[in-house]
């Protein structure tokens, strides 16, 4: 509580600039906004304090020219107005998130707009009818400490907001913390420079340079870094408008510009962290679904050992009954630690990909490749009357993730067969192939040393133009089952490959992918060794 | 339980095939490994007796592939399919090709026993009837065949008079040559004849 009023006062004395008629009818009041984040986190309890303190700043900062009575009125109404708002909006956003949605800002923007002007309304009026203002003077002053009032919280309350909380701290320190803040900052103070240098005779015709950090902060911190860039902005503003001493240029419409400023950024601030919260939504989802592959590729290799233990053990069971404790159920328990490792080494993988989505990257034979996965599909080819051919692979080693590209060949295969389904049976035909590319990749990239094109073509339909552009993006998909995540998934494991995936518009269906060869490393007669 | 019979298993993975291997001799089956189907069909003999243990999917020939090549071959050992994901297509393929049982890997003993006990049983009755057929066919190469127009006719169910005329021959000599034939195919009623033709 002491605290509140001390850097109440503060605020106040801070920005008590430019005051109409010696009272508190600044341009720019943050302090309600401080006594607003107090209120939002303690209810009706903050009340005393934020009176003592409004007294307080009569008495100290401006030396009480209202007179005690007037003064006490006028804080105590500022209490109860203040009071009112800061219970809306704890109504309204209770204990959570004010500024998490775009829907709650502009529900926070209409709150505040509309306190703060029933409030300006009330006080104005008192401070009028006690004799303070003069006669016609009263609207001049209703616009200004409205505009005080209302810029001030809008362009403090988001920081002040982030910076009551220990988690909006640390978040806002992730964000803010690095060097790219101090690139905005100092464009801030250069445009600031450049707008206000010589504010007393160019009035603020350059204003809409401001908008250049801001949205610069807004594009790559999101709401957290134009929350700072606003505030210190206007905190610039106030700076130089204190220091040139230049009262005399029409504070308020600079207030109503910076206002304006501060939504743009928070606008954008929160369009671009909504943005990126559905980013990372979408990553978790394509990754849980490439762990569902994964999975489903991984329980064929825990089978093995795990039928091998069971087997071991039932065998171990019967040794033992018949009384055999020699050489024969050692070997047989030892194998079954062994095949336990190999169990666990399998979920080891699996957790990795969990956790990490991490590559185990090592020199694939595309030869050894191709043929197993063909040869996975053999019996299900046969079985829709399908024609595989396989052609010849370069013998060159690719650099991959085994498994993952494994993932990535079955998902083409399955879509290939999907595809030559609707043929007539005789029609049905699906070829792999591989070619060697030398030098350019396509994308234009230029990679040392080469890579491997492997083609999956089908004797479906083919792409159209139309869905070739679409058919990458997640939740498109031409089948009735399915997240429609393969090709995503795919061209996803792709690309972390140092490669690419893309599908060619054709009267048939053609798939293509490139993968960056392995750099051999020395040659040792027949033995050559590939780099990771 | 008799084990004349052996249990081959067929599958890639060494550890599965010792384990499975161990599991049975444990329990008192004869077993012969084998890593692929490749190898189970270079060293294949007719004689061979007992029942398959194959896994479905190897590199190289997998195991539905096997089992077609087996009954290529007319090799009527029975078949149990293993497979480490419950494929139902690739089951119904092998109980097309009539496989015994379709074991999902990882399986408990008790289901692999039970599997192996009704496919040793179904060898050992294979057998049995593949004994009794060649022994007919042995009894059939030695009739004349005249003998043979006379039993072709028997069995259709004609009577000696209806049999001399067919064939021209008289029926004193019909009723010598069926005496005959029944003499050296060891039956003595016009029943089990037929059955032993019945089973070409």
């Amino acid at each position: 509580m002491p605290a509140f009023v001390a850097l109440y006062l503060l605020f106040d004395w801070a920005t008590y600039i430019d005051p109409f008629f010696g009272l508190n009818i600044t341009p720019w009041n943050p302090d309600p906004a401080l006594g607003l984040v107090f209120w939002l986190r303690h209810g009706w309890r903050a009340a005393p304090a934020w009176f003592v303190a409004l007294l307080g700043g009569e008495l100290l900062v401006r030396g009480m020219p209202a007179g005690w009575a007037v003064s006490v009125l006028g804080s105590l109404w500022l209490t109860a107005g203040y009071g009112l708002l800061g219970a809306a909006l704890r109504r309204q956003f209770g204990d959570g998130g004010v500024f998490d949605s775009r829907d709650r800002l502009f529900q926070w923007l209409l709150i505040v707009v509309a306190g703060t002007m029933i409030n300006d309304l009330g006080y104005i009026s008192l401070l009028s009818a006690a004799g303070l203002i003069p006669a016609g003077q009263w609207g001049e002053a209703v616009l200004r400490f409205g505009i005080g009032d209302m810029v001030g919280v809008l362009v403090s309350m988001p920081l002040i907001w982030m910076l009551s909380s220990a988690a909006g701290r640390r978040r806002l320190r992730a964000t803010v913390w690095r060097a790219e803040t101090l690139g905005y900052l100092a464009l801030a103070i250069c445009v600031l420079y450049m707008v206000f240098g010589t504010i007393a005779t160019s009035e603020f015709k350059h204003f809409y340079f401001l908008f250049l950090p801001v949205i610069w902060a807004a594009f790559r911190q999101g709401l957290f870094g134009t929350a700072l860039i606003v505030f210190v902005l206007q905190a610039g503003i106030g700076a130089l408008v204190k220091w040139n001493h230049a009262v005399n240029i029409a504070v308020h419409e600079l207030q109503m510009l910076d206002a304006v400023l501060a939504l743009v950024g928070f606008s954008i601030g929160i369009a671009v962290d909504e943005l990126r919260k559905v980013a990372s939504e979408l990553k978790q989802t394509m990754r849980l679904a490439a762990a569902g592959e994964m999975a489903a590729a991984l329980a064929h290799e825990l089978n093995q050992p795990l039928t091998a233990l069971g087997a071991y053990g039932k065998a171990c069971e019967f040794l033992l009954e018949r009384g055999e404790s020699g050489d024969v159920l050692k070997g047989a328990i030892q194998r079954m630690i062994a095949e336990s490792g190999r169990a666990a080494e399998v979920v080891r993988r699996l957790r990795d990909f969990f956790r990490t989505g991490a590559m185990k990257l090592e020199p694939v034979d595309p030869c050894q490749l191709v043929a197993g996965i063909s040869q996975q599909f053999f019996a299900q080819m046969r079985e829709h009357g399908v024609e595989l051919k396989v052609g010849e692979m370069p013998p060159q080693p690719i650099l991959a993730d085994r498994l993952q590209l494994e993932l990535v060949l079955r998902n083409l295969l399955a879509n290939a067969l999907e595809a030559v389904q609707e043929q007539p049976p005789g029609a049905r035909r699906i070829t792999l192939s591989g070619e060697r590319l030398d030098g350019k990749r396509r994308g234009g990239k230029l990679r040392k040393g080469g890579c491997l094109q492997l083609t999956v073509e089908d004797s479906g339909k083919g792409v159209s133009a139309a869905l070739a552009a679409r058919l990458f993006e997640p939740f498109v998909s031409s089948k009735a089952s399915g997240l429609g995540l393969g090709l995503v998934l795919s061209r996803a494991i792709m690309e972390a490959h140092g490669g690419s995936l893309w599908a060619e518009v054709d009267d048939h269906g053609i798939f293509r992918l490139a993968l960056p060869l392995a750099r051999p490393l020395e040659q040792d007669g027949e033995q050559v060794s590939y780099a990771a | 339980m008799q084990h004349d019979l052996t249990v081959f298993i067929v599958d890639d993975d060494p550890s599965v095939r010792d384990a499975l291997s161990l599991l049975l001799g444990v329990r008192g089956y004869r077993t012969a490994m084998f890593a692929s189907g490749e190898a189970f069909l270079q060293a294949w003999q007719p004689a061979w007796r007992g029942c398959m243990l194959i896994d479905i999917r190897m590199s190289g020939m997998d195991g539905l592939s096997l089992q077609m090549e087996l009954r290529r071959r007319d090799c009527r050992i029975p078949v149990i399919i293993m497979s480490g994901h419950g494929d139902v297509s690739m089951a119904r393929a092998a109980f097309k090709a009539d496989a015994v049982d379709f074991l999902e890997k990882p399986f408990d003993d008790g289901k692999l026993i039970a599997a192996i006990d009704e496919a040793l049983a179904r060898a050992r009755s294979v057998h049995t009837e593949q004994q009794r057929r060649s022994r007919s066919d042995t009894l059939l190469s030695e009739l004349t065949p005249r003998e043979r127009e006379v039993m072709e006719l028997v069995v259709m169910g004609r009577h000696n008079r209806e049999i001399g005329p067919a064939l021209g021959i008289s029926v004193r000599t019909v009723e010598v040559h069926k005496a005959r034939l029944m003499a050296k195919l060891g039956v003595d009623n016009v029943a089990d004849l037929v059955r032993i033709t019945m089973q070409d």
